[in-house]
């Protein structure tokens, strides 16, 4: 049973040949039908893997910034919204004292001119009255005393008299 | 099995046995047909039969990485897929088709079950050590590795190769070829009594040829790593 077996006896190199020619025949087989192709496959798809990898790493710096940038313009926006609204209030604060000013100021002219108006009735009634009060007491005179006095004279009397009262009451 | 007769013939002055060649070619044909089939349509997203020879190549890829430093695999990968597949295919083939003539020489086994065949792949493997050895060291620090650490350790170093040769061819012949003995023990004691016997024996014989294909796996195995560590070990100058 292991007679084939003795060195020698039945060791056939022929196989030994012939499963090198064999096995290096296979080995080309093998090389052009699936290892190249694969390998080759292999090897693309770890790329690609480490290509996704670094594009994904890309995108998310990308992202990063857009978020940054989008952050300071927020920012930005808010402040000038915030200088508008200062803006805005100054101007709004000097409107209103310039329209207060303005209306103190007119008020002050009415009143003043109100004033020149009032002295200037005053003055006219008081002319009136003295012109009034000088026809009535020469009246009152020439009735009373019965004696001729002109006008003139009588008037320059109670023009004296008058002014001598306004003297007193303006002391 | 190698029992009875066996068939030879002659050509061109040598002698082949026909178990041999046509065992070899039924393994042949179905490593091509194998890789053929599974390598059809490769994709970037792998279908079936790219996910199962890219695991295949990754495992083999991954034996040799064990021993050789990743940068000077190169060719290697291509020698160690095909001899896996190769002896992984030839040590299963004789579990499950065991064919003879009708004269008693079987025709179809494991081709590793056949010292002549493992031999033959042991010193191919060998042959590369010494030819990867020479063309990355030249000639000089190749053969100096012999006469290291010191120059008596040549008769070692030599005696070595040769060890190396035998045990590395011999070792899968053993275990391949005592399993498909067995079986065929096994076998015959099935038909000796005829039903009893062969109520006690079927489950054995399936048990066993269970187990034989598990060490035919891990022969391939072991032969493949063996092979990455005496390539290696050429590769590297030694101190």
């Amino acid at each position: 049973m292991l007679s084939h077996l003795v060195v020698g006896a039945g060791l056939y190199f022929g196989d030994s040949i012939f499963y090198v020619v064999c096995f290096l025949l296979l080995m080309w087989i093998v090389k052009v039908l699936a290892w190249k192709p694969v390998t080759k496959m292999m090897q693309d798809r770890a790329d690609k893997i480490s290509n996704d990898i670094d594009s994904a790493e890309n995108s998310r710096n990308e992202a990063a910034d857009l978020v940054q940038k989008r952050q300071t313009a927020l920012a930005n926006s808010r402040s000038e919204a915030q200088t508008i609204v200062n803006d805005a209030k100054t101007n709004g604060q000097q409107q209103r004292e310039q329209i207060v000013t303005q209306a103190q100021a007119d008020a002050q002219t009415l009143k003043q001119n109100a004033q020149k108006d009032i002295e200037q009735e005053r003055q006219d009634a008081l002319v009136n009255a003295r012109n009034d009060v000088a026809d009535l007491s020469i009246e009152i005179a020439s009735k009373i005393i019965q004696r001729e006095l002109k006008a003139d004279d009588q008037k320059a009397l109670i023009d004296s008299y008058i002014e001598g009262l306004g003297k007193q009451h303006e002391s | 099995m190698n029992d009875g007769p066996v068939s030879t013939f002659q050509f061109l002055g040598l002698t082949f046995s026909t178990a041999n060649i046509v065992s070899a070619s039924v393994v042949f044909v179905l490593v091509v047909a194998i890789v053929f089939f599974a390598s059809r349509h490769l994709a970037m997203k792998p279908s079936k039969g790219q996910n199962f020879l890219e695991w295949l190549i990754d495992f083999t890829n991954g034996i040799l990485k064990g021993s050789i430093p990743a940068k000077e695999i190169g060719g290697f990968g291509l020698y160690g897929f095909t001899l896996f597949i190769f002896l992984l295919l030839s040590n299963e083939l004789g579990l499950f088709i065991n064919l003879a003539l009708p004269n008693g020489a079987t025709i179809v086994r494991s081709p590793t079950s056949d010292p002549i065949t493992t031999l033959t792949f042991s010193l191919m493997t060998l042959m590369l050590a010494q030819f990867a050895g020479i063309s990355k060291l030249g000639y000089k620090t190749h053969f100096r590795n012999y006469l290291k650490p010191f120059k008596v350790w040549i008769v070692i170093s030599i005696f070595e190769e040769f060890t190396n040769f035998l045990t590395l061819g011999l070792r899968i012949f053993g275990v391949i070829f005592s399993g498909e003995m067995l079986l065929g023990i096994i076998w015959n004691l099935a038909a000796s009594h005829g039903i009893a016997t062969m109520i006690v024996a079927v489950p054995l014989e399936m048990a066993w040829q269970g187990f034989s294909a598990f060490l035919g796996a891990i022969q391939a195995f072991v032969f493949v790593t063996l092979s990455s560590v005496y390539i290696s070990q050429k590769l590297e100058v030694e101190e």
